[in-house]
């Protein structure tokens, strides 16, 4: 059945043009008599007695001519015996809107609401032509006219069915992930998962299915379910972007979705913001987002609500990314070509994830096109990259390989002769596979190397690199009801070498691998009711140090600290129910079992007195596989969500976490040589909890999403080291480590406006992080006991990301952040020793550096945009700091020919301009 | 992570991105007690300091006079130290027992009484050698010492550097400074010894002292035998230091685990603080409490043993291409008073020329001071071990 547009058209401007109040009682009474009339003349009488207004399509209904005779009998009865007999169905609406159509009933109760929430914007699709709607009207919606049929129309014994199936890119084939697919009335919703998959558990009967997502326009479907079935979409991107879409991100998810705390971001809004050396960046985005926090410049640790940077778990599909960053920190290790979006979690944490405190930070990688062979190339300042992809077997299969590198040794020649023979090189790899067997059972690989070296002059040379492999088998048993194996291997090592001194020449190594297996199924009870469930179990082994001679004349002697080896187990479960359609929970539970394992000696210590090698009461040797130590319980994840209105609802959010890695190290950054440890009998997992509850509204056509949030969070085992720690090559780490808890809380506000000419956004986050050590048999305070500020405590933070597009080809970026100055120990004093004068320290943290303040700028130029030509090229020319602004980076005291002086340093110090050329091929 | 802070250090040195700066903290009013030294338990010297914490915008230093202080042991010998210069307290001869415990004891001129943990007296192998070799232009000196007992482990170096200055110019006039008529002064070049015209070698031979300003350790804990081949110190190419004779004495104490963390810790705290990839400042392990007061902060690490000394000498000889060039010139001035007044008051005379008939002086060179007399760089008191 087909409704001709143009009626549907006289149907939509009637709708908004006659707002009549009359009663619409198909039982009122009416006299009809006619005989062998045209439709017309017939609908024109009763028009005349009643207040109602028919719609149809003469082409579908036929020439057909009418007659009855009635006197007295409801409109609903004459009706029936009107039209029966001529295969024609009538439905009416509350508007007093009857509406024909042949062979098949159309209902209309579904598009009540679609049509209530459009009438804010009726001009714009009433003055467009609705189907074929200009393209870059990133406000607008493409309906699509044709109507779906899902299932077996003989059977009718399902009143709710399930149906299932892709939402792909029309164009490149590419899996769309976090879609939103949903009907408003009753309001049911899915999400589609990271291979674009979704299943959604509907009545029976007519819909109307909105699809939403990043890089997407907005689609409504219109379907008739008629029992369990399968429909693929094919989503339509922006034509002119090529990969970079118009249209953002999922404009009413952060109303109804229950999880709280997330944010989301897609490739096209990270690349516009505007970055040093203008390569795009993934983590230096994150860190404008609301409760996202870093220490300074040169560092891709972030702190999240409180966090420290080690309780942030990295994944890139699924692999986990122990060190993020290249370069010093100055550049995130993720190519910004192949990312297709990134998650952050930082309040309700789904129960699959877990083994962090803090935050979730959940990057995939796009597919390759399934369709044809494409590349990009870039070419920046400092670093450059390649990008092909191509379907492997068309429409099935498909990979996608990307490289980058940079060739920043010219910066060293202009550099002072000191810095001569120094060098700096980084280098990543990727390649993502993946493979569709058959409608069923999809896999997927993913293979990822990076590698940092740098030697300053040639004294002390440094290199650190993440290898990772994951393989994913996507497998769908029924509509209801599907699975996700993985299983990988992850390595992050480093190494340290010196070679000047031929007697203490040395080679320092440290590294992690883990192997892991995850299961994880999703069921869909019915439509109040979605289960996820699953298991991880992830095995660990580090090797904490090796210490080695280096040459023949070396006499260092070799010093290998233990390797350690842990599994950690878990199991969860999640209950998405749908209490009512605007209540909403999800209870989850993750119950993580760890176990330390041998081989390995472990000091035991008498109970009450402080971990010190002084007080080492025996050493414990444990074979191979022996169960050292295990640890593990309950980790709750509830969210609740309320919706009070279209726009605006409430969520509150409660979840536990349990972490049993945790890194060392006495700096405030994250370093490339700060070392992991896994839990063992004398150092305890980490726990912490957290509860938030936040508000958020939408405006005007939820093209404007504002929420404010509210955590409060507390830590147990957080690890702070003692005062003159050793923590490289320590045997015994544990005398060298404090416990202390940890509570942070804050108050989260964004307002985002996410779609037209000027879209971007404002944060804004007042939170505090105070840490305490008052354990008196830990034989050392903190601060006496007390609370002290932790060194990524800042309290105000305020960041704008604002873009404006002039034209398809020509946009500019501003982007400006101001922070409270982070905490700092200060000398109080000097004295004189060994010559010099010396410094006096006052408490740990007890004063700050002068507060941060930068402004960027970029803008974007696109080449011509002509669809069939070979290559594609864009400019992106910005500058980092503009304002030159001189932002502390941190403040050192240094004794020199005597005297102790202060310095501020910065990492930059004046505006730093950028030019990127990206080329895109076939 | 002091390379990987120079990094990001260098990245700045582009743009100059560093600043001084003034610390908004404040310190308390009367300042710590600081103790400084070791007990040498041999024949030589034990030199302890006094002094007091200061604020960070004074740079003086305020050492602590009037105190008693006393070398305690365990079989309660009570050997007291001498006050030589404000603050610096000697004590000679100590012979101390290897078998007993000592301690130091201080009564502050508040009445205070401060001690040090006992500590016994610790192992010091001698110094084999104090080396030099070339590197590049440079001279680096190294330390090298072995225990054959394996087990000092923990070490620490100071050093006085010693060496000597000829002037670049011989002087034998002086300034001779009178009164004219109408009562202006007037001045005139002399000779320094009208007995034999001969140059004023005061000024011309000095030597130039200078003690270590670094803290320097070493540990041989992570070695397979306790030997030791460290750098001491290096002198940069054509430095003054080696134009003559120059010389080196160093001195090494062995060290508890204790005050090598002391040293270590303040070394951290001092040398590379700050950085976010530098360690956090730390708290220092004093071993010296107050005793009426054991709250209040004392800083000074008190150990006990022999003190190791080795003096060694580099001749200008061994190194032929050393090319130290003082820059000096001197300028030709009439030995009128005006042309004195005017042209040559900030110079100092060097030889004269000289009327063949009178031998009056009718005028005279003359160079910058630092080019004529060398006591504005060091001293004209020849050291005592001087060769």
């Amino acid at each position: 059945m087909k409704i001709k547009k143009y009626i549907f058209f006289a149907f939509l401007l009637l709708v908004f043009s006659l707002p009549s109040k009359a009663q619409s009682d198909t039982s009122q009474k009416i006299d009809l008599t006619v005989n062998n009339v045209s439709l017309l003349e017939l609908v024109n009488k009763i028009e005349a007695q009643t207040d109602f207004r028919f719609y149809f399509d003469t082409t579908q209904i036929g020439n057909d001519s009418y007659s009855i005779q009635a006197k007295r009998r409801s409109l609903n009865a004459v009706l029936w015996e009107i039209f029966t007999p001529h295969n024609i169905f009538f439905s009416f609406d509350k508007e007093q809107h009857i509406f024909l159509t042949k062979g098949q009933l159309l209902s209309v109760t579904i598009p009540e609401s679609y049509f209530t929430g459009q009438q804010e914007k009726n001009t714009t699709i009433l003055n467009n032509n609705f189907i074929e709607a200009e393209q870059n009207n990133a406000q607008e919606t493409l309906v699509d006219k044709k109507i779906y049929e899902v299932g077996d129309k003989s059977i009718t014994t399902a009143n709710i069915v399930t149906m299932a199936g892709y939402i792909k890119d029309a164009r490149t084939g590419e899996p769309i992930a976090g879609a939103s697919i949903y009907i408003d009335k009753p309001r049911i919703g899915a999400t589609s998962d990271q291979n674009g998959y979704y299943t959604i558990s509907l009545p029976r009967g007519k819909h109307i299915l909105n699809i939403q997502s990043l890089g997407i326009r907005d689609m409504k479907r219109q379907l008739i379910l008629y029992s369990d079935g399968k429909m693929n979409i094919e989503a339509i991107g922006s034509i002119m972007s090529l990969k970079k879409v118009t249209i953002s991100a999922q404009k009413l998810s952060n109303v109804r979705g229950t999880i709280m705390g997330v944010q989301k971001l897609d490739i096209k809004t990270v690349k516009q913001v505007p970055v040093v050396f203008g390569e795009a960046d993934i983590l230096r985005v994150v860190t404008t987002l609301p409760g996202v926090k870093t220490v300074g410049e040169a560092s891709t640790g972030l702190n999240v609500r409180g966090g420290a940077s080690d309780q942030n778990l990295i994944l890139f599909n699924d692999a986990t990314i122990y060190n993020p960053s290249h370069f010093f920190g100055m550049f995130s290790a993720f190519n910004p070509e192949l990312i297709n979006n990134v998650e952050l979690y930082k309040s309700s944490i789904p129960a699959n994830f877990g083994g962090r405190l803090s935050s979730v930070l959940d990057i995939s990688s796009r597919e390759g096109n399934k369709k044809e062979f494409t590349g990009s190339a870039g070419i920046g300042l400092l670093t450059s990259r390649i990008n092909i992809e191509g379907p492997i077997e068309k429409d099935k299969s498909s990979f996608i390989l990307g490289g980058r590198s940079t060739y920043s040794n010219w910066l060293f020649k202009l550099l002072p002769d000191e810095y001569k023979n120094s060098n700096a090189d980084f280098y990543d790899l990727n390649l993502i596979i993946n493979n569709q067997i058959n409608k069923n059972n999809t896999v997927y690989f993913t293979g990822y190397i990076s590698n940092d070296h740098f030697n300053l002059n040639s004294d002390t040379a440094y290199g650190y690199g993440n290898k990772n492999i994951s393989l994913k088998w996507k497998h769908i048993f029924t509509n209801k009801f599907n699975s996700l194996l993985t299983t990988g291997w992850d390595n992050y090592g480093y190494q340290i070498n010196s070679q000047k001194l031929p007697l203490s020449a040395y080679q320092l190594s440290f590294g992690i691998q883990q192997t892991y297996f995850k299961a994880h199924f999703v069921y869909n009870v019915n439509s109040k009711h979605a289960v996820d469930f699953g298991f991880n179990s992830l095995y660990y082994n580090l090797s904490p140090g090796n210490y080695e001679p280096l040459g023949s004349k070396s006499l260092v002697v070799k010093d290998i600290v233990n390797n350690e080896q842990a599994l950690e187990n878990a199991l969860y479960v999640t209950d998405h129910f749908t209490i009512t359609p605007k209540l909403k929970l999800d209870a989850g539970v993750r119950f993580s079992m760890y176990s330390a394992l041998g081989p390995n000696s472990i000091n035991t210590y008498p109970s009450g007195t402080p971990l010190s090698s002084d007080n080492i009461l025996k050493t414990v040797s444990y074979g191979n596989g022996a169960l050292m130590k295990s640890y593990g319980g309950p980790e709750y994840r509830v969210g609740l969500r309320y919706v009070i209105n279209e726009t605006l609802s409430l969520k509150a959010g409660y979840n536990t976490q349990r972490q049993y890695i945790h890194s060392l190290s006495n700096t405030t950054a994250m370093a490339p040589t700060d070392i992991w440890k896994l839990s063992d009998p004398n150092i305890k997992p980490q726990v912490g909890d957290q509860v938030s509850i936040g508000i958020y509204k939408n405006a005007k056509s939820n093209t404007i999403e504002t929420s404010l949030e509210l955590y409060y969070k507390n830590m147990n085992n957080y690890l702070d080291y003692k005062s003159g720690a050793k923590l490289v090559m320590n045997h015994h780490i544990e005398t060298d480590v404090l416990g202390t808890e940890g509570k942070a809380y804050g108050v989260e506000f964004l307002v985002k406006k996410i779609a037209g000419k000027l879209n971007g956004w404002i944060s804004y986050t007042w939170s505090r992080v105070l840490l305490r050590m008052n354990d008196p048999s830990a034989g050392e305070l903190i601060n006496k006991g007390e609370y002290y500020p932790s060194n990524y405590d800042k309290p105000h933070d305020l960041t704008l990301i604002a873009n404006y597009k002039f034209s398809h080809r020509f946009s500019i970026s501003f982007n400006s952040s101001y922070s409270t100055g982070r905490p700092i120990t200060l000398p109080i004093g000097v004295f004189s020793y060994g010559g010099s004068l010396r410094t006096l320290y006052a408490d740990r943290n007890a004063y700050r550096i002068p507060d941060y303040f930068r402004t960027d700028f970029s803008m974007n130029i696109e080449g011509n945009h002509k669809i069939n030509q070979l290559m594609h090229n864009s400019w992106s020319i910005g500058v980092y700091n503009l304002t030159g602004q001189r932002n502390p980076y941190s403040i050192y005291y240094v004794s020199e020919k005597g005297a102790v002086n202060g310095y501020k340093l910065s990492i930059f110090g004046a505006a730093i301009p950028y030019i990127n050329l990206n080329i895109r091929f076939k | 992570m002091k390379k990987y802070f120079s990094y990001l250090l260098l990245i700045c040195l582009l743009q100059s991105c560093k600043e001084k700066y003034i610390s908004p903290a404040t310190s308390p009013a009367t300042g710590f007690l600081v103790v400084e030294g070791v007990i040498n338990s041999s024949a030589g010297e034990t030199n302890i300091t006094l002094s007091r914490t200061t604020a960070l915008s004074s740079q003086a230093v305020v050492f602590e006079t009037g105190a008693k202080v006393f070398v305690q042991g365990e079989d309660n010998s009570n050997i007291a130290l001498k006050e030589t210069t404000t603050g610096h307290f000697t004590v000679t001869n100590l012979n101390l027992n290897n078998t007993k415990k000592y301690r130091l004891s201080i009564i502050t001129r508040d009445g205070k009484t401060y001690q040090s943990d006992y500590s016994a007296v610790r192992n010091n192998p001698p110094i084999d050698s104090v080396s030099w070799k070339r590197e590049g232009r440079d001279v680096s000196l190294f330390v090298n010492t072995h225990d054959p007992n394996n087990n000092t482990k923990y070490y620490q170096w100071e050093y006085v550097e010693t060496w000597e200055i000829h002037s670049y110019y011989l002087s034998t006039l002086k300034y001779k400074v009178g009164t004219g008529t109408k009562g202006a002064t007037t001045y005139s070049a002399v000779y320094n010894d009208s007995s034999n015209y001969g140059p004023d070698m005061t000024k011309y031979f000095c030597w130039k002292t200078e003690p270590s300003t670094n803290i320097m350790t070493g540990t041989t804990t992570n070695l397979a035998s306790d030997v030791i081949n460290l750098p001491l110190l290096s002198i940069p190419a054509d430095s003054w230091k080696l134009n003559i004779l120059y010389s080196v004495n160093a001195k090494q104490y062995s060290l508890s685990q204790g005050r090598y963390e002391f040293l270590q810790r303040m070394k951290k705290n001092t040398e590379g603080t700050g950085s976010v990839f530098d360690a956090q400042p730390s708290e220092l392990n004093s071993n010296i409490h107050c005793v009426s007061n054991p709250n209040e902060p004392v800083i000074g690490f008190i150990d006990v043993c022999p003190v190791q000394e080795k003096r060694i000498y580099i001749n200008r000889k061994s190194l032929p291409d050393w090319n130290y060039n003082q820059s000096c010139s001197e300028v030709e001035i009439a030995n009128v008073s005006d042309s004195i007044a005017i042209k040559a008051l900030f110079l100092l005379p060097t030889y004269p020329k000289t009327d063949p008939m009178t031998g009056r002086i009718i005028s005279f060179f003359a160079a910058p001071p630092e080019c004529v007399d060398c006591k504005l760089r060091g001293s004209s008191t020849k050291p005592s071990f001087w060769p």
